[in-house]
């Protein structure tokens, strides 16, 4: 049993700006030091369209997300630009599965501003990779944190998000150690 | 909210409850599901849970019902109420009966936050009161005296009296009534509870060791007194003594504290110089002294010394409709002491505890409750939990006839002076023609 590098892949689901992707997957290679692989985009997920509420079923697009291949890949990130919502809440800007295998990143409502404006794309990136590192580490079992000054803080709206560092706490950090170092070694 | 709370989601929607559960997860809380109200109760009667997110619109049971039913078993669970169809009437009822919060599917996400965080500091205010409340209880200790019937209301109403006032007090009831109980609310209310209160069982100490105990001895005074040391009189000095099993005593005892009581001035075993004490004297006794003054197996000059004022403390068995109240604070504070939650009896059970005659009385009846809290694995103690009450010696069996009471105590004497018809005569003071005669009538036998 030899220890190697856990591989991510990111997968853009509709359309999405390449530069979202690339972004992503960049802060996840430089903060958690994985290997990202961008894969082929999936198509636009109508299958999860709400008619009622004109959004995005995420646990629908998580479910179809689990059926695809993962070709190596320890975890599935999927990035896209439709408003996603769980049965409970009125909106989600990401979703993932405690200690699961895929996570969602929504960049619809990370683009305006709290005042309707729209948010500069340097913020709007920062923000998409926040909730992406966020819901990676849901994947990696990490719970939401008590400490506002983690990425594992939960963020209910935008002006929290904004307000997330783009660090791990030093408690969230050794944990999330632990789960990669073990997955590396399951690898 | 702190980590490991525990949580159940009442929704008949799955996707719901899922919804929930998924979420709850990511913040590591206990977390289960119910499909209905009535699964709800079950679960909850199985073990207890912090938390309950209850849907109103369910078949059956709806989330009111069940939030009333919740509320009148398990008044500590904190309910939020969560609906798709919310009024104002059905908000403004719902908080009447007891929810914490209510929240509108679907919520925005920080609106759940909010509510997680209001129930925290409900929870904390609740573990707060808890803890002063017990740190309260532990100071003045006549809130631990529990009754309500009658004859412990006179109780009630003596202690403050006699606690004005600088009188000795002689508690008498049987062993395990509380007296120790009695004696420190006498303190606690009276002008001297910033001073100490001693207690000594009088039973537990020989009579040379008690002389030493309670008057101090000088160095040298016998053999072992390597040093000077005061007794209880002295160390209690202002505040309350309280002699437990004073019939216990020996006579010469009875003399010395006698002389203490009249002069108040105590001299140490081995000292000539005798020094003023202050104390007031607080006795107990489960024995009938008026009727040992009588038989002149107690002084009858100390007797009325020791007994200016007599309590007397009823048993359990006199006072069977204090034991739901002495079995529910145990309940709690044997919970709380184990950190099992163990906080009701079943309706049977409670028959069968007031039906028994609790010869140890409240100690004994708080021994068995800690006994069941121990071992019990369930929530609520049922009749299993007390099978060794059965097997206990006790007053439960059916009314006895005066014959049948008259041929067992004749059969225990006899036995007990090993069939010595002229011993056994002396103890139940007849001549030994009437016992034979006795023995004759009752038919007894020797075994």
């Amino acid at each position: 049993m030899t220890s190697k590098k856990t591989r991510i892949g990111l997968v853009p689901i509709g359309e999405v700006p390449q530069i979202t992707s690339k972004s992503v997957a960049a802060h996840i290679i430089g903060y958690l030091d994985l290997d990202v692989d961008i894969l082929p985009a999936l198509d636009h997920p109508s299958y999860a369209h709400n008619r009622k509420r004109l959004q995005y079923d995420a646990g629908a697009i998580l479910k179809a997300m689990e059926s695809e291949p993962f070709h190596g890949h320890a975890k599935l990130i999927g990035v896209l630009d439709v408003d996603l919502y769980v049965p409970i809440f009125t909106h989600v800007f990401g979703e993932a599965k405690q200690g699961g295998r895929c996570a969602l990143v929504s960049v619809h409502r990370l683009k305006k501003n709290t005042d309707g404006s729209s948010a500069p794309r340097s913020l709007q990136l920062e923000r998409a990779a926040k909730v992406a590192l966020h819901e990676l580490g849901h994947l990696f079992d990490l719970h939401h944190c008590m400490d506002a000054k983690c990425l594992m803080h939960f963020s209910g709206d935008l002006v929290d998000l904004d307000k997330t560092p783009l660090y791990f706490c030093r408690y969230c950090s050794v944990f999330l150690g632990d789960a990669l170092k073990k997955l590396a070694i399951v690898d | 909210m702190d980590k490991k709370t525990s949580i159940m989601i009442v929704d008949d929607e799955e996707i719901i409850r899922e919804s929930f559960l998924h979420w709850f997860e990511k913040l590591g809380h206990r977390v289960e599901a119910a499909s209905s109200g009535l699964e709800a109760l079950e679960k909850l009667e199985k073990s207890p849970l912090e938390v309950l997110f209850v849907d109103i619109k369910m078949p059956g049971m709806d989330g009111i019902e069940l939030l009333g039913k919740v509320k009148e078993e398990y008044p500590e669970t904190i309910v939020v109420i969560i609906t798709a169809y919310g009024s104002i009437e059905t908000a403004v009822k719902a908080m009447k009966m007891g929810a914490t919060d209510y929240l509108l599917k679907p919520f925005k996400p920080e609106q759940l936050s909010l509510v997680l965080e209001k129930i925290a500091h409900q929870r904390k205010l609740i573990s707060e009161y808890e803890y002063v409340k017990g740190r309260l209880d532990e100071i003045t200790r006549f809130d631990n005296i529990i009754g309500q019937s009658p004859p412990m209301q006179k109780v009630f109403d003596l202690i403050p009296e006699v606690a004005q006032s600088d009188s000795s007090v002689l508690l008498v009831g049987e062993t395990g009534t509380g007296k120790e109980l009695v004696a420190k609310a006498i303190h606690a209310k009276s002008d001297r509870s910033h001073l100490p209160f001693i207690a000594i069982n009088c039973g537990a100490i020989p009579d040379t060791l008690l002389e030493s105990e309670l008057f101090g001895h000088q160095k040298g005074a016998f053999t072992g007194a390597t040093h000077p040391r005061k007794g209880f009189i002295e160390v209690v000095s202002g505040g309350t003594l309280f002699l437990d099993e004073i019939g216990e005593i020996s006579p010469k005892m009875q003399i010395d504290l006698l002389r203490v009581l009249e002069e108040k001035k105590i001299t140490r075993i081995g000292d000539r110089q005798p020094m003023d004490v202050d104390f007031r004297l607080i006795s107990a006794t489960r024995r009938d002294l008026e009727k040992e003054v009588t038989e002149r197996l107690f002084r009858e000059d100390f007797f009325y010394r020791i007994n200016v004022i007599t309590i007397h403390i009823p048993p359990l068995r006199r006072r069977k409709g204090d034991i739901p109240l002495l079995v529910h604070h145990f309940l709690q504070k044997y919970s709380h002491e184990t950190i099992k939650r163990v906080d009701r009896v079943s309706r049977d059970t409670m028959e069968l505890l007031k039906s028994y005659d609790w010869p140890g009385n409240v100690r004994e009846l708080e021994n068995a409750i800690e006994r069941a809290v121990v071992l019990s694995k369930s929530r609520t103690l049922g009749k299993g939990d007390f099978a060794f009450l059965r097997t206990a010696p006790s007053h439960v069996t059916k009314p006895r006839s005066l014959r049948d009471m008259e041929k067992s105590y004749v059969q225990q004497i006899l036995e007990d002076c090993d069939w010595n018809v002229t011993k056994a005569s002396k103890i139940l003071a007849i001549n030994r023609v009437t016992l034979h005669k006795m023995i004759k009538r009752l038919n007894l036998k020797r075994p």
